[in-house]
């Protein structure tokens, strides 16, 4: 394990330094454990603003997780029913 | 509003886990056990992966290599649905239990009668669900639970709708019905539920539509929600338990599930989980896979996107993350890596014995766990064609890219391997225990692609890439055809025993059995069963259409029985089942696949074989009215 840990220590060291800027690209450079995504050449790091923007609806982007919560209410008051009663009511 | 909604699932989530557990700490093994007891016996066949292993690996050996050429059509049993047929029936105490694609019917048989329908099950569920489909209409199969004093053995089964519903074993009728996907924005089921203690786990489909993939649990007994987890997110959403990745912290640990994402596009990200799971018993923990982030298009969601593409250890009562381990950090090709686990005991190279886990994932890498730790053991090419990828590396888990094969907006790629369809599918696989083998059914497939920007509209395609597919370089792409392998691996040495081609892609998976043999069907509609020693094919049979489904086997009065289901389908059939015609269409796969019509079409059922076709209507006056 500790082995491990000094060959992970050392390989985002040597991704950070100097050394990486002579790399070609490859599509990762850590800049934590687990975040190494890096934009290709010639793309925004961040798409926000740029001619990638898809400009998401935050309504739309909420739709999901109220349907989600919507059917977890019904489910839940099924269930109370059952246990109150024995019998399951759609 | 956001640190509200946190606290506040973080709270139910943390109040549930407790629940759970104390409420399934009573009498929660006697279920188990019964479960445990009937995967064991070669009479049954009581989940999809034959065992909570996975292993799909059965030690019936009356069907050998010496007498498999004897192998003769036992019964069949039509569905009386088309489209594509996936998963396997199982069998449990002398009754086979079938399932089909949307509409989703059920049927039980009786082994000593299968004339006779015992019961059947039609939902009624709402049409729309087909519109929003990704590919094709397909279910991968059935979940059985034994029963206990509280509840009757029940058969859980979800519908392409969104509901998960538990039936009466014995009767068919509706126990309980839960909603656990809304198509009105794109959440569809197409993953068998998987049953351990007395808890059903259900997936998620729809990252077609960006579908935020989520893992729900319910009680058996009452059909309660006990937790629900999601793939990307704050933590207290995902359910990360306090050591999360601990053993290797490199994988990344807390806060990633929005640090590698732009603003909210996790809402959207995609990483659902139709495929398979597998569980251990001991270490109380399952597994499985969460696939592709949305859109596919990736130049639309800078960063690492996790926790898609991840293979999860959870603990199952409280659901929460021991490890996950990113196959494919900010995926560029939908390597979707939802593809079968398969646990197993064997010594690692160092002759230490290890429980691990073996995954053949979608973008052209087998990987091999721990499984109680989530150490990297081995990952190997399932094929040296594969090209986005030149290497795994062992020690940071990160996949040495090919920026070549990378893919971006304003540029048509070429030549990638694995497609988007990847070297492995949906196929459930096999593990051979005494041979140490893991036998796989592949794809070999690579592709073009070529980016798209499209708004997100819930309830709507978000896929962003046009795909063109074809057999890849060991295949005859002009005519369509070689695009398929069936290979055993040796996940400790990282040898392949041995390989073969196929006419077409082995989409269904694999089942071994201690009689030496390998059983599988082609997209092409045969069943057939390879020396599992040599890969020597020893026997085939042509079926009424073509297989997506995996081989089952068990034994009644003394005979054993090999069955699976026909009915050609699913992704790789999306043009011979819609009528496709343009090699871009079924999200890439038309083009690919433009041969299989000219070898099956559609159909769907069961096929049963036995050695020289032995069968229960050998007493002719069985089911007669009069003789």
């Amino acid at each position: 394990m500790k082995l491990k840990t000094i060959a992970v220590t050392c390989s985002a060291l040597m991704m950070l330094s100097g050394a990486s800027a002579v790399m070609a690209y490859d599509g990762t450079k850590c800049k934590a454990a687990g975040n190494c995504w890096e934009a290709k050449p010639g793309f925004p790091d961040k798409i926000k603003g740029s001619k990638y923007d898809p400009k998401h609806s935050e309504k739309e982007l909420n739709k999901q997780d109220a349907a989600l919560k919507a059917m977890e209410k019904r489910n839940a008051d099924r269930v109370e029913q059952f246990k109150k009663t024995g019998k399951w009511v759609y | 509003m956001r640190e509200m909604h946190h606290s506040r699932w973080s709270k139910i989530g943390t109040a549930l886990a407790v629940s759970s557990a104390l409420g399934l700490m009573s009498g929660m093994s006697v279920a188990n056990d019964k479960l445990v007891e009937l995967s064991k016996s070669n009479e049954n066949w009581v989940m999809q992966g034959k065992d909570f292993s996975g292993t799909h690996y059965s030690t019936a050996k009356q069907i050998n290599k010496d007498n498999v050429k004897k192998l003769r059509p036992s019964w069949s049993f039509s569905t009386g649905v088309l489209n594509g047929h996936e998963g396997a029936p199982l069998v449990v105490n002398g009754t086979m239990f079938i399932h089909t694609p949307f509409p989703n019917n059920t049927f039980a048989i009786d082994l000593d009668e299968p004339g006779v329908i015992k019961w059947e099950h039609k939902p009624k569920q709402d049409p729309a669900a087909r519109a929003v489909a990704c590919c094709d209409v397909v279910n991968r199969g059935l979940a059985y639970w034994p029963g206990d004093d509280k509840a009757p053995a029940m058969i859980v089964k979800s519908l392409l709708d969104g509901h998960v519903v538990a039936l009466n074993a014995e009767t068919g009728e509706e126990y309980w019905k839960v909603e656990n996907g809304d198509i009105s924005v794109g959440q569809t089921e197409t993953a068998a539920p998987f049953v351990a203690k007395d808890l059903v786990i259900q997936g998620s489909s729809g990252a077609e539509l960006g579908v935020r993939g989520y893992v729900t649990a319910y009680d058996i007994h009452t059909g309660e929600m006990v937790w629900r987890w999601y793939a990307t997110g704050p933590d207290s959403d995902v359910g990360l338990d306090k050591d999360f990745n601990k053993a290797n912290p490199h994988y990344g640990q807390k806060g990633l599930g929005t640090s590698t994402w732009e603003d909210n596009a996790w809402k959207i990200g995609g990483g659902t989980n139709w495929g398979w799971y597998a569980y251990d018993p001991q270490l109380d923990m399952f597994y499985y896979g969460s696939g592709n982030p949305a859109p596919w298009n990736e130049t639309m969601r800078p960063g690492d996107n996790k926790w898609t593409m991840t293979i999860w250890g959870r603990d199952l009562e409280t659901g929460l993350a021991k490890f996950g381990y990113q196959k494919t950090p900010h995926d560029e090709w939908d390597y979707a890596g939802v593809n079968v686990m398969m646990l197993s005991e064997q010594k690692d190279k160092n002759g230490k014995m290890r429980k691990l886990l073996t995954h053949p994932d979608r973008n052209g890498i087998i990987y091999t766990l721990d499984r109680e730790t989530g150490d990297l053991v081995s990952a190997n090419k399932m094929d040296d064609t594969a090209n986005w990828v030149k290497k795994v590396d062992l020690e940071t888990g990160l996949p040495i890219r090919d920026p070549e094969y990378g893919t971006r907006m304003g540029h048509r790629s070429r030549d990638i391997c694995p497609s988007a369809m990847g070297f492995h599918n949906q196929g459930f696989d096999s593990y051979d225990p005494k041979r140490e083998l893991f036998y796989l059914g592949i794809n070999h497939l690579c592709m073009d692609w070529e980016p798209f920007m499209l708004p997100y509209r819930a309830g709507q395609f978000f896929v962003g890439a046009n795909v063109w597919t074809y057999p890849g370089p060991k295949g005859d792409r002009q005519n369509g055809i070689g695009s398929g392998q069936v290979k055993a691996y040796n996940a400790i040495t990282g040898d392949f025993a041995w390989e073969k081609m196929e006419k077409f892609s082995v989409w269904g998976g694999t089942t071994a059995t201690e009689g030496g043999l390998v059983f599988y069907g082609t997209l092409d509609g045969f069943i057939k069963a390879r020396d599992a020693d040599t890969g020597k094919l020893l026997w085939k049979f042509k079926l009424p259409s073509g297989v997506i489904g995996h081989p089952m086997t068990y034994t009644h009065k003394g005979t054993q029985y090999i069955a699976i289901n026909y009915g050609v389908g699913g992704w790789p059939a999306v043009g011979l089942v819609f009528d496709l015609n343009d090699p871009s269409a079924g999200l890439g796969a038309v083009g690919a696949f433009k041969e299989l019509a000219r070898n099956t079409q559609m159909g769907g059922g069961v096929m049963v074989f036995s050695l020289d076709g032995k069968s229960p209507y050998d007493d002719v006056s069985l089911g007669e009215y009069g003789m």
